[in-house]
């Protein structure tokens, strides 16, 4: 029962280029997937868990990886992040459909296994393989989700102007979480709207998430990374343990990073899609903060801390 | 929002500087595990004093051309009239010893144009050799692999002198040591660390800090301070946006961390080539000029405070505006300041160096500068 529940969490293929290519399905790893209507019998027949693929059942996301701002003005240079985990956090039950040009698939695949959502990636068939291999790698990190650790409860108003908020927070690894009334397990409840948070200083998101940001305190913050402005991290823990999913949108590998999780974590290790024998180096734990350096990391890690 | 408010942990700076003309100064905590030693290497056994020496032959202006016997010339008595001894071997060894493994750092941020000149730092080499220092014991060390590679020091110093560049793809955190920096926060950037380079921490034991003499549109201007600083810490192109730049303060905070302050014990500024202005960089001539001298210290508050005049002197012979005028006007955004001397990008900050004497890493006083000028 187990691996059934996780499998459903591993995003699935949608694939349209016909049961002519079932070896090369097949030897990339893959036995269940989303194909047109009118195949789904004959990828049946060659021994596939074949689903029909109904666009309406979906919502289709944005393509994901960084846009470079050069004519913005700002106080950095750091390129914009285009993430879809915002979105997951505030509808976890959605199921989301990726259209996502060549190169572009494992990083689909790790989102939508990071936030645990169900989705189906459209890649391109040049990604074929190097998509199979992301699924195996999720396949072989797989373990019982434990809950989300967040700074933030947010209440949602399912608007535009707050969706863009979540956007900002996520960009700069605020983690919260979607709440409908104040949680005091957060440090921090933010309501727009409120005296606190007015909807004024929400039309503007970036200064929105600085405020926050600023309202929180660096010290507290579950997540820090240095080194890089192209990798967001979510984080799952229980009393003993934490898992951070680790996700880099820029299109190339990071060249070293430099990680800060609250909490005082003896033991620490990492998977790395793409990354050969990847590892943690200039770890220490000390003070309630856990720091450690991965020094390449490709689209994806998951980084395991046990106290 | 306001950024003070944003900002976190202890300040660096001493508290009497909040009142004064820089009253938005940053927040800085410094994190390092290294103890300053018995006698830091800033401003070190020379403070406040300057040996200056100039040399027509130094360098050709047309075609820039070393000339290696004066460079040689210059070398040896700067060096003896900094320290009083009549043999340069033995003010050499007052800084070197066989054991030691040195980290000579230079600057190529306007390389090919301006650099610390090979011939110059071949001749430092030559006489950490003198005094039993190996190749394989040297470092010749700056931040970009870009900006060394064009300047192929290889072929200027002996066989297994290292050349090292912290970061060999730009950004890259490798090269630093993740446990010693200074966390800033100056804009609501989301890293907010700069990272002392890793070979200062863990290997060198000496550091000899060769600077040019320039202009630079953020401090004002660029010489020991900034070269040491800058450049030996990741991030901190961050402290300039818009107009602001935070120059006035993170150079000397930065300048300050151990063990960099303790390890860098000997100063050479390299002023064959200057740059009036459009610096750092240098990407034609149209800037560049030759005060043809070179300077030696221990302390890079007093060198930095007679490169200064140099570089604000040669901007008024020039016409340009003072690295001192704060004034909005001349102050315009894009590629303006690479082309007109009297366009700046930010409000310069050359208060930097008066600051970094109030950390008390030299003498700031003109007056209380003592300079020994020597003409060859």
């Amino acid at each position: 029962m187990l691996s059934i529940f996780c499998a459903a969490l591993l995003p699935w293929l949608f694939w349209d280029q016909g049961p002519a290519t079932a070896n090369a399905v097949k030897q990339a790893g893959i036995e269940r997937l989303y194909v047109p209507a009118d195949q789904v019998s004959d990828w049946k027949s060659a021994a596939f868990a074949a689903q029909p693929f109904v666009m309406e059942q979906f919502t289709r996301i944005p393509v994901l990886g960084i846009a470079h701002q050069v004519d913005t003005a700002g106080a950095t240079s750091a390129p914009w992040v285009i993430g879809n985990g915002w979105r997951f956090e505030r509808d976890r039950s959605g199921k989301y459909y990726y259209n996502v040009p060549w190169h572009k698939a494992t990083l689909a695949a790790a989102e939508a296994y990071t936030y645990g959502v169900e989705a189906v990636v459209h890649a391109d068939a040049r990604d074929l393989a190097t998509f199979g291999r992301m699924l195996a790698f999720l396949r072989s990190i797989d373990r019982p989700a434990m809950p989300v650790l967040a700074n933030i409860g947010i209440m949602d108003d399912g608007s535009a102007q707050t969706g863009e908020v979540l956007n900002l927070l996520a960009r700069r690894n605020l983690l919260f979480q979607v709440v409908r009334t104040p949680d005091p397990k957060y440090d921090l409840n933010v309501q727009i709207g409120t005296k606190e948070y007015p909807k004024s200083a929400a039309a503007n998101p970036a200064a929105f998430a600085v405020l926050v940001r600023q309202k929180l305190g660096d010290e507290k913050r579950l997540l820090r990374v240095y080194g890089t402005d192209v990798v967001i991290g979510r984080l799952t823990g229980d009393e003993r343990n934490a898992r951070l999913h680790l996700i880099n949108y820029g299109g190339s590998k990071v060249e070293g990073m430099r990680v800060r999780v609250r909490g005082d974590y003896a033991h620490g290790s990492v998977a790395a899609f793409g990354t050969g024998n990847a590892t943690l180096t200039d770890y220490s734990a000390a003070n309630g903060a856990t720091e450690f350096t991965l020094p390449e990391m490709d689209v994806y890690a998951v980084i395991d801390l046990q106290k | 929002m306001e950024r003070r408010t944003f900002l976190q942990a202890a300040a660096a700076a001493p508290l009497a500087f909040a009142t004064e003309p820089h009253e938005d100064l940053p927040k800085y905590r410094v994190v390092t595990h290294f103890q300053p030693s018995a006698q830091p290497g800033m401003p070190g056994p020379y403070s406040g004093k300057v040996a200056r020496v100039h040399a027509d032959k130094a360098i050709d202006e047309n075609s820039e051309k070393v000339d290696v016997p004066t460079i040689r010339e210059m070398m040896s008595q700067g060096i003896r009239a900094l320290t009083g001894d009549s043999d340069a071997r033995d003010s050499w060894a007052r800084f070197f010893t066989s054991s030691d493994v040195v980290g000579i750092k230079v600057n190529c941020s306007g390389a090919p144009g301006i650099m610390s000149t090979p011939e110059v730092v071949a001749e430092i080499v030559r006489n950490l050799s003198v005094v039993g220092v190996k190749p394989d014991q040297i470092w010749i060390y700056e931040r970009f692999q870009n900006q060394v590679d064009s300047v192929h020091y290889d072929r200027y110093v002996p066989a297994g002198v290292h050349i090292w560049t912290a970061e060999k793809s730009r950004g890259s955190i490798l090269g630093y040591d993740p446990k010693t920096y200074v966390e800033v926060n100056f804009f609501g950037e989301e890293d907010t660390r700069s990272n002392l380079t890793k070979l200062v921490s863990e290997r060198f034991t000496k550091i000899i800090n060769v600077p040019n003499m320039k202009d630079h549109g953020a401090a004002g201007v660029t010489g020991c301070l900034k070269n040491i600083a800058y450049g030996d810490f990741s991030n901190v192109a961050r402290s300039h946006a818009g107009f602001k730049t935070n120059t006035y303060s993170f150079v000397g905070t930065l300048a300050s961390v151990e063990p960099l302050r303790s390890r860098t014990v000997l100063a050479i500024m390299d002023g064959l080539r200057g740059v009036w202005h459009g610096g750092p960089f240098s990407p034609s001539r149209k800037f560049r000029f030759y005060p043809k001298q070179m300077m030696f210290g221990t302390d890079p508050v007093a060198v930095d405070r007679l490169m200064l005049d140099v570089i604000d002197d040669k901007r008024k012979a020039e016409h340009a505006t003072s690295v001192w005028d704060r004034s909005m006007s001349h102050i315009k955004g894009g590629r303006g300041y690479d082309e007109n001397p009297s366009v700046d990008r930010f409000v310069r900050e050359p208060g930097h160096i008066e600051y970094a004497s109030r950390l008390g890493l030299g003498v700031y006083d003109i007056k209380k500068i003592q300079v020994r000028k020597i003409e060859i």
